[in-house]
């Protein structure tokens, strides 16, 4: 960590005293300097002495950059020059622009160029083709600094009024994606120090200068801060990650250029050589080169330290991240022992080391495995099946560690993860533990420790509280009575479940116990009267409020996914046998812990092939519910009797009327089942999971799905199908709701308004029963076949209904139907008197 | 007019009108159901959203008891495509006034009748892209009351006042249109905006048909001497009041 001692580098003395840029091509064999003076120099590997030069260049160069056969320089009177190496010649002007250049950046294909100058717009030139050029016209100021990302779909343009601009390229037309604000600092176009956004080679994440002179990791996937590494106490000129992403090397205007260990973010090594302006890492070897404002040029070898040029032999590792959102997958305990047993590196990461962009790197081994790994990741069912497993947002373009879950030629079954409800992985340093609709518990990480924090809804009820968790927390429940946490077991500190009611009467009633060594919690739950734990051992453990133990047993159908609780009832989500699609079989179980009995045993959940689960509940009403990854909401009818549960969706939310336009992209995250409504998230930009600050929820009525939401464009004309839709689904969906509360008085103590809310419930659907026969009236005679049936589905046993309806088709003068609704109704009564 | 009152309602009493308007509320804490005059309002319990009229809503916002969850009209992207609208695809109408919530069948039902405020048309489920009756001082009120629940409270701000000044201007242009005693639709036009209007209008169509007068008497003067014609032309003026 001293400053080393190192023999001082000499500088080569190449350009004449003003802002100096350096490239090597990607193969390491050349190294390009351009500089004021109207000459750009070649150094060729390994002749340390002489370059060859190249003489008819523009002056004021600023920018270049180098693929193995040509580099392009930018320069102050607005012109982009290409020269060939093999000619040693200069080829073309790629683009002219009228005010001078600032930047360019070639892909790491060598295809397209992008040229930032003072003009507004950033043009992206093809280097072969000159007539095709793409333009990011959405910045209001001029770009200081331009870079491609490792896989080329993105651009990230640093603007001089302190905004970083992402676009996407996937498409012709490039098109702004996010815009990021407070990373970077604003700078003129002609400044010297540095807000370029630097990519870190494993393409999640990137590095960018900030104002207060640290350097600070951004993942491209939540766009949250990551680590970040402070020790420069001069403002930022150049930084670069070493080829593999395991260093880190900058140079600021306090004279010092510092090599730093990405995984730690320590400072390796400090070498002190003032006004540094531009850096860039040997694609292979151990040189590092840089250049300062005098216009020399100074080729380091042997820049990492003897002690740790371990690091540069290591594949592509990992940019730093808090949580980083792979190995959390991974280090679920018990998880995946064989599909996902190795958590290193793929060998497939080696390969990707080529895609350095930043400093023009690219692969020894040519474009070919360029194309072979475009091909593996545009395998969009590849893609899809490891989306529907892994619960992470999954973008084709995360390179790192995208191919660890299967490698080809061994078939593994697909087991489906298990999930707390209502928690939302780690983003950045926050997470939220639970949402619902008493409260939510959200963490923060805060490296040493974590804080805690329990908010509720009703302010009047409870008071919110938090507290500084040195147990690492990563699991919570919260409802009426309490909150439920829980921790992952580490190496020596084995599980603990912890438990803290809002309310007490004695002076101390929150308890915790742990968990027998190396068993981990999989999910928790927390009903009035007991707390559940399913653990990694495949234990299902009930405690009571107060923590006695009141049962254990081996959950029949492991890994265990996840469980919910409602009053005595506990159910356990587990993965059975492997299905048709290579995934496996969800199953259930459903008990009654204090009469010990079993509702359904390891029944199936009705999933569509390939589909997961995104979370299970219970209503407020105490049925059980699940939420699947096809943005479907079910519950179970009939579920308290043994074998007689089915699964019914209450509500589609691809068949939404707010997207029935098809201009609104959203997901939903689902929070609770109350009031026959379903609370959820609304999400936006694609977004899986919410974040802080906390969005409001919204409710959706129960819908469904029979058909297809109406366009929004057909307004007025055709108010009557619309209208009978509308009732089918209400009688449908009333028919669901009446099962449901038939079952709950049937099996339960049931109270006087429950039994009322079942009259009004069946006298509702009596209601939209009549309202579909007026419409049917309405249609016309020969509607009558259909008219009676509906008749005959009234619920009403008394024969005022009956009565009604007569009187509706009378009123529509169906002579015909009315005296057959008659005979029915006297029918109907005939049978009642007889039982 | 024995009262020296000018005549229809004062912005005063729009804004007290619109009170009785329902909006959704997110409680934060639980609230017993009340018996009002108008009905019995809905229980509270956080966090499940529940209508309420205005004048409520706005009392337990500020004992902040509740929060306001602004109709989704007066969201920034709504009011822009409203603002659209009003100056690029019909730059001399008013934009339509929200659908009718009640399907109007052809049956005659009690809700047909229904009118502002007594419709939900500022609840959370309410259409967006509709400037309802109330929107004037609907707006003004939650920005003034509830800037915090509403998303962009200045971007929604100056959207407001674009939306008045635009719309205001078409109310004096429509002037020109009864000049003469021409007829001019009032569809989608706010109450506070006819409250607003009246006066001015009110003015202007008396000054004209004070213009008027003195030309009436000349052509009835030369009808009498030229025999007679039909002079009905300045009844239609009272189309606005």
């Amino acid at each position: 960590m001293a400053t080393t001692t190192h023999i001082r580098v000499r500088g080569l003395p190449a350009h004449n005293p003003g802002p100096t840029y350096l490239s090597y091509t990607p193969d390491g064999t050349k190294l390009v300097t351009v500089g004021s003076n109207n000459t750009a120099r070649v150094y060729n590997e390994g002749s340390d002495g002489e370059p060859s030069n190249l003489d008819d260049c523009q002056e004021q160069n600023f920018a270049v950059d180098a693929t193995n056969e040509f580099m392009v320089a930018g320069s102050e009177d607005g012109t982009v020059s290409k020269y060939n190496f093999d000619s040693m010649e200069f080829d073309k002007f790629l683009v002219r622009t009228t005010l001078p250049v600032r930047d360019v950046c070639i892909s790491s294909d060598g295809i397209w160029c992008a040229v930032a100058s003072d003009e507004l717009v950033v043009k992206i030139v093809n280097t072969s083709d000159q007539s095709a050029v793409m333009y990011l016209r959405d910045q209001p100021r001029p770009i200081k600094h331009l870079s491609f990302d490792p896989s080329n779909k993105y651009i990230a343009l640093s603007c001089t009024n302190g905004l970083v601009y992402f676009y996407s390229l996937k498409n012709d037309e490039p098109e702004l994606v996010r815009t990021v604000e407070g990373l970077i600092r604003t700078l003129e176009t002609d400044s010297e120090f540095s807000s370029k956004i630097v990519w870190h080679p494993d393409g999640r994440a990137f590095a960018a200068a900030t104002p207060t002179r640290d350097i600070q990791v951004m993942s491209k996937g939540d766009w949250e801060n990551q680590r970040a590494f402070s020790g420069h106490s001069g403002d930022i000129t150049t930084l670069a990650w070493s080829p593999n992403g395991a260093m880190l090397a900058s140079a600021a205007r306090d004279g010092k250029v510092i090599l730093w260990d990405t995984k730690t973010q320590k400072i390796i090594a400090i070498y002190d050589y003032p006004n540094v302006m531009d850096l860039a890492w040997h694609p292979t070897n151990n040189i590092v080169s840089f250049t300062n404002t005098d216009g020399q040029v100074f080729i380091y070898h042997d820049f990492v330290p003897p002690t740790h040029t371990q690091l540069l032999r290591l594949s592509v590792q990992p940019a730093p991240f808090i949580h980083d959102p792979l190995s959390e997958i991974s280090a679920n305990a018990a998880r995946r022992p064989v599909t996902n047993g190795s958590k290193d590196v793929p060998h497939r990461g080696v390969r990707q080391q080529s895609h350095d962009s930043l400093e023009g790197v690219d692969d020894i081994l040519g474009s070919v495995l360029d194309d072979d790994f475009v091909e593996d990741d545009d395998g969009a069912g590849y893609a899809l099946g490891l989306n529907g497993n892994g619960k992470r947002p999954l973008d084709d373009t995360t390179t790192y560690g995208s191919t660890t879950k299967r490698t080809y030629g061994r078939w593994e079954p697909r087991v489906h993860e298990s999930f707390q409800p209502g928690s939302t992985p780690w983003r950045g340093n926050r997470k939220y533990l639970c949402l619902n609709l008493i409260g939510f518990v959200w963490t923060v990480d805060q490296d040493t420790h974590n804080t805690v924090t329990v908010e509720f809804y009703d302010h009047e009820e409870y008071r919110d509280f938090h507290f500084t968790d040195t147990c690492l927390y990563d699991k919570a429940c919260l409802n009426e009575q309490g909150t439920l946490f829980a921790c992952k077991a580490e190496e020596k500190t084995p599980a603990v479940i912890f438990y803290r009611p809002h309310e007490t009467w004695t002076a101390r009633t929150d308890w915790r116990t742990e968990l027998p060594k190396g068993e981990d919690v999989t999910a928790i739950s927390l009903s009035d009267s007991f707390i559940t734990v399913t653990t990694s051992a495949n234990y299902v453990r009930i405690y009571t409020l107060f923590g006695i133990p009141y049962r254990v047993f081996r959950q029949k159908s492991t890994p265990t996914i996840s469980c919910a609780s409602w009053r005595d009832y506990v159910l356990t989500l587990g993965n059975g046998p492997v299905g048709a699609d290579g995934n496996t079989k969800l199953l259930y179980t459903i008990q009654n812990i204090k009469r010990d009995e079993i509702c359904q045993s390891e029944d199936l959940v009705a999933l569509p092939d390939g589909e997961t689960l995104k979370s299970v509940f219970f209503s407020d009403d105490g049925n059980p519910c699940i939420y699947d990854s096809t943005g479907t909401l079910l519950t179970l009818l009939h579920w308290r009797t043994p074998s007689q549960a089915i699964w019914t969706p209450l509500l589609d939310t691809k068949l939404l009327s707010r997207l029935a336009s098809g201009r609104k992209t959203e997901s939903y995250f689902p929070v609770a089942v109350a009031d026959n409504k379903f609370h959820c998230i609304i999400l936006k930009g694609g977004d899986q999971y919410p974040y802080f600050p906390r969005p409001l929820l919204s409710e959706f009525d129960f819908e469904v799905p029979l058909y297809s939401p109406p366009k929004p464009t057909s307004d007025d004309d055709e108010p009557e199908i619309d209208e009978s839709k509308k009732l089918e689904k209400n009688f449908v969906l009333g028919s669901i709701l009446a099962t449901q509360q038939q079952d709950l008085i049937d099996y339960t103590k049931s109270t006087p308004s429950q039994r009322q809310n079942l009259a009004k419930v069946e006298l509702d659907i009596d209601k939209t029963l009549l309202q579909m026969l007026a419409v049917e009236c309405r249609e016309g005679e020969e509607r009558g076949m259909r008219a009676l049936e509906i008749v005959a589905l009234l619920r009403d046993r008394t024969g005022r209904m009956i009565e009604a309806a007569g009187k509706v088709a009378d009123r529509y003068g169906r002579g015909v139907l009315a005296e057959k609704i008659r005979e029915l109704g006297e029918e109907r009564l005939a049978a009642m008197e007889e039982d | 007019m024995a009262l020296p009152l000018p005549p229809g309602l004062t912005p005063s009493e729009v804004a007290f009108v619109c009170e009785l308007e329902m909006v959704t509320v997110v409680p934060r804490q639980q609230l017993k159901s009340h018996d009002l005059l108008s009905g019995p309002t809905p229980a509270l319990r956080p966090p499940h959203r529940a209508p309420l009229p205005l004048w409520l809503a706005l009392l337990l916002k500020r004992q902040r008891r509740a929060n306001i969850i602004p109709p989704p009209w007066l969201l920034p992207t709504s009011l822009e495509r409203i603002l659209r609208y009003e100056t690029e695809t019909s730059p001399s109408a008013f934009s339509p006034p929200p659908p009718h919530p009640h399907t109007v069948s052809v049956l005659p039902s009690a809700t047909d009748q229904m009118t502002p405020p007594f419709l939900p048309s500022s609840t959370a489920d309410a259409p967006s892209g509709h400037l309802p009756y109330h929107w004037l001082e609907l707006g003004e009120i939650l920005l003034e009351a509830c800037s915090d629940d509403i998303p962009d409270p200045d971007k929604v701000r100056t959207l407001l006042r674009d939306l008045r000044e635009v719309r205001m201007a078409k109310m004096r242009a429509s002037t020109k249109e009864l000049e003469g005693g021409g007829v001019v639709s009032l569809r989608g036009v706010g109450a506070m905006e006819v409250a607003e209007g009246r006066q001015f209008v009110v003015g202007v169509m008396d000054g004209l048909r004070k213009l008027g007068a003195s030309r009436e008497t000349e052509r009835r003067r030369r009808e009498e001497e030229g025999g007679d014609g039909d002079g009905n032309s300045d009844d239609d003026d009272m189309e606005m009041e």
